[in-house]
């Protein structure tokens, strides 16, 4: 399993979409490393990149509007970070388009996009949770 | 050099090595080495530019590379492919970059240049008459080491 009940931040909207991201990035790599041909795979690798395209970006909206809601300080940092997360899958994106789905270049982003993920929700994510807590508990 | 670059590459090594894979390392003896070399399976080479300029290198041994892909993905790893070298790297420019924003209290801006990633060997990279640092870091899961060479470019 990817996910680690230590990346809970307590707060359940976030937490279960964070789930859901999880989810999906673990199928994907199964996807991505599975020993079946690479063209039996490449439509649910398709599938996959197109979903995790959108639900980033609904997930940082309502991720970011809860903190506004919430005034939590560290907002603009935190936009920024998702900005930079997002610019770094749409970079792939560009370079799909480009190139085709070669499967090289596919591991590559998986790696990346695992790596990033966890790193986000389980370090900077987890500084909304601490700050709701601070505040006395969920808002 | 000074103590500030180790120490801001050990801590942010510390962090994320905590953080991402549950393991703390700790430091062993420094050493001064004469050329940026490693002879570890797994090498990831940071370019750093702006106050200080050089080049960072952290070398992983390989069932230590595939014992941090298999924590992070929690899927059995037998070889540093595409994915496990790509999420290596990844880690590596994370702790650079940690590190370079522990280094900016100390009055030093710089920024990373995306890393290269070498599986396997690592051809040794010239640094003249000077001088490189070798931090090297043990966890239960394996020895790794980064390489340190910066200069004052102020």
């Amino acid at each position: 399993m990817m996910w680690k009940e230590k990346y809970k931040i307590g707060v359940d909207l976030i937490d279960e979409q964070h789930e859901e991201l999880f989810r999906r990035v673990s199928d994907f790599t199964r996807i991505i490393r599975s020993e079946e041909d690479w063209n039996a795979r490449i439509d649910k690798v398709k599938e996959t990149m197109a979903f995790m395209k959108d639900y980033v970006i609904v997930h940082f909206k309502e991720e970011e509007d809860y903190q506004a809601k919430i005034n939590y300080p560290e907002l603009e940092a935190h936009k920024k970070a998702h900005a930079t997360f997002k610019e770094g899958i749409d970079n792939y994106v560009k370079i799909f388009e480009e190139e085709g789905f070669n499967e090289n270049r596919i591991q590559e982003f998986g790696g990346k996009l695992m790596t990033w993920l966890i790193m986000h929700v389980g370090n900077m994510d987890q500084k909304i949770g601490e700050y709701v807590k601070s505040k006395g508990g969920q808002i | 050099m000074k103590a500030e670059y180790v120490n801001s590459f050990y801590k942010a090594a510390k962090e994320v090595l905590q953080l991402m894979v549950d393991i703390e390392p700790q430091r062993g003896d420094l050493k001064l080495i004469e050329d940026l070399s490693n002879d570890k399976d797994a090498n990831v080479e940071l370019g750093v530019i702006g106050d200080l300029k050089g080049k960072i290198l952290f070398s992983f041994p390989k069932n230590m590379t595939l014992e941090m892909v298999k924590i992070l993905s929690g899927m059995e790893m037998d070889k540093i492919d595409n994915f496990a070298s790509s999420a290596l790297g990844e880690m590596a420019n994370i702790i650079g970059g940690n590190a370079l924003t522990l280094l900016a209290q100390h009055n030093y801006t710089c920024d990373i240049v995306p890393p290269q990633i070498y599986v396997g060997e690592y051809k040794p990279y010239s640094i003249d008459n000077d001088k490189a640092l070798l931090l090297p870091l043990s966890t239960p899961i394996g020895e790794f080491d980064i390489v340190i060479f910066l200069k004052e470019n102020k």
